[in-house]
């Protein structure tokens, strides 16, 4: 009897080769707010914590220094006392389907490369890195996208996005905003005006600046929100949001139905990365492998 | 003669405080370069109470300009990158000097040697160096002037 696998067109690659080698780090008595600069100045969602041997302790993320603003900690308490520890690791010969098993099983969006012999970090996997992949591939293939193929065979959006939005008023505290995101474990949520209409995101991001710049967790959200919000229609070509949060350098967009104001979902990186196929269904067949 | 940092400094410089938007920093990068009559790519970043708290230079304009996933984009034939400089600046709006500043800043005395600083710009890669005095900033040495001090040492 023939054995069908369903494989992911990252099938074959090792973690070495999908890996980023720019490692951002900070010592365990390095402060919260220091923390929070590196993470806007270097643009990654958590820094890894080490000891003075230069040994991995845990991870910083910006939903770690959420929490911290929730809690009211002061800005220049050291990393170490909310730092989740030990961090996940995977090994550069490993396969990168293994790793993002691994990511998908524990619910984290990034893993760290051990080289085992140092025990130190010499690369770190996320969830952006791997959409990168994803779309290099779509973008080189030669079955995909505008190479005289049917719209009916590109992926849109809609088969993709999460299919919920949490939207919160625009006086809403940011108190109330951390709680939601906390609880439904989304990046940014929706902000609406008193007419019902969205009129901007709060991201994890525009909190842990808000913390830096010692905003009251009592403030309305409009006050940091980001405006106008990114958004994609739900039919739009699931390549050209892609290509669009690249450019934008956004990790999400939220996602409308017909009408700008009609949002019915969200795309975000991490739903691209756990796709983990092509932007087409030529990758359908190819990911059909009769043994 | 001409051997100590107190030579080469520059004592009349532009400062930034850290709850400068980013916006504001970039102009007064502008008028700093148009008054000195030379491009200025660093400047030191002073409290209200005048202690130096940070570095702030082109290259960390750079890197909050630069999208993150830009090496992709090699590939992207068919963007329009337009609008780049103008998403940057939307999106950094929230921010300000101390939130992307360097804060590790490595300073130096009026009486440091020549030498020193020469030692100090190529093992750590900076071309700026603060001058303190009894904790107080009285200048700033370039990398430039060092080296146009030095060729007219050598020319001499």
């Amino acid at each position: 009897m023939p054995v069908i696998h369903h494989q992911s067109v990252l099938k074959g690659l090792t973690v070495q080769e999908a890996m980023r080698r720019s490692l951002i780090q900070l010592p365990r008595q390095a402060s919260l707010e220091q923390a929070i600069r590196y993470l806007i100045k270097y643009k990654v969602n958590a820094l890894l914590i080490i000891n003075e041997q230069h040994e991995p302790l845990g991870v910083v993320s910006k939903t770690d220094l959420m929490g911290a603003y929730y809690a009211g900690l002061p800005v220049d308490a050291p990393v170490e006392t909310i730092m989740v520890g030990p961090p996940l690791f995977c090994h550069p010969e490993d396969s990168l389907d293994a790793a993002l098993e691994t990511m998908r099983t524990h619910r984290v969006h990034r893993l760290y490369v051990l080289n085992e012999a140092a025990q130190q970090a010499m690369g770190v996997l996320a969830y952006p890195d791997i959409v990168g992949l994803l779309y290099r591939f779509c973008n080189k293939c030669n079955r995909s996208i505008s190479k005289n193929q049917d719209l009916a065979d590109r992926f849109q959006v809609r088969e993709v996005m999460t299919p919920a939005v949490q939207a919160y008023g625009q006086d809403a505290s940011l108190a109330e905003v951390m709680e939601g995101l906390a609880a439904y474990r989304f990046g940014a949520v929706l902000i609406k005006n008193l007419r019902d209409l969205p009129v901007g995101v709060v991201s994890k991001t525009d909190l842990i600046i808000a913390y830096k710049h010692g905003v009251s967790p009592q403030a309305e959200a409009r006050t940091i929100m980001n405006s106008p919000v990114q958004s994609c229609d739900q039919e739009d070509l699931l390549l050209a949001a892609l290509q669009k949060m690249i450019f934008a350098d956004v990790h999400r967009l939220f996602v409308y139905q017909g009408q700008p104001q009609h949002l019915v979902g969200v795309l975000s990186l991490s739903d691209v990365a756990r796709f983990r196929s092509g932007s087409c269904r030529a990758c359908l067949i190819s990911r059909v492998k009769i043994d | 003669m001409g051997l100590r940092a107190s030579d080469v400094m520059e004592t009349n410089f532009y400062t930034l405080l850290p709850q400068t938007p980013i916006a504001e920093a970039v102009k007064i990068f502008k008028q700093a370069s148009t008054e000195k009559g030379q491009i200025v790519f660093g400047m030191m970043v002073i409290d209200q109470q005048g202690n130096l708290v940070g570095m702030l230079s082109m290259y960390d304009i750079f890197l909050l300009i630069r999208p993150k996933h830009i090496h992709i984009w090699g590939e992207m034939s068919d963007i329009d990158v337009s609008g780049i400089i103008a998403q940057a600046c939307q999106r950094a709006r929230s921010l300000v000097v101390g939130d992307i500043m360097t804060t590790e800043v490595i300073t130096i005395t009026p009486d440091t040697h020549l030498l020193s600083i020469l030692d100090i710009m190529l093992k750590k890669h900076v071309r700026r160096l603060p001058v303190l005095e009894g904790g107080n900033v009285v200048g700033i040495v370039y990398m430039s002037r060092v080296f146009d001090h030095l060729l007219e040492r050598l020319a001499g």
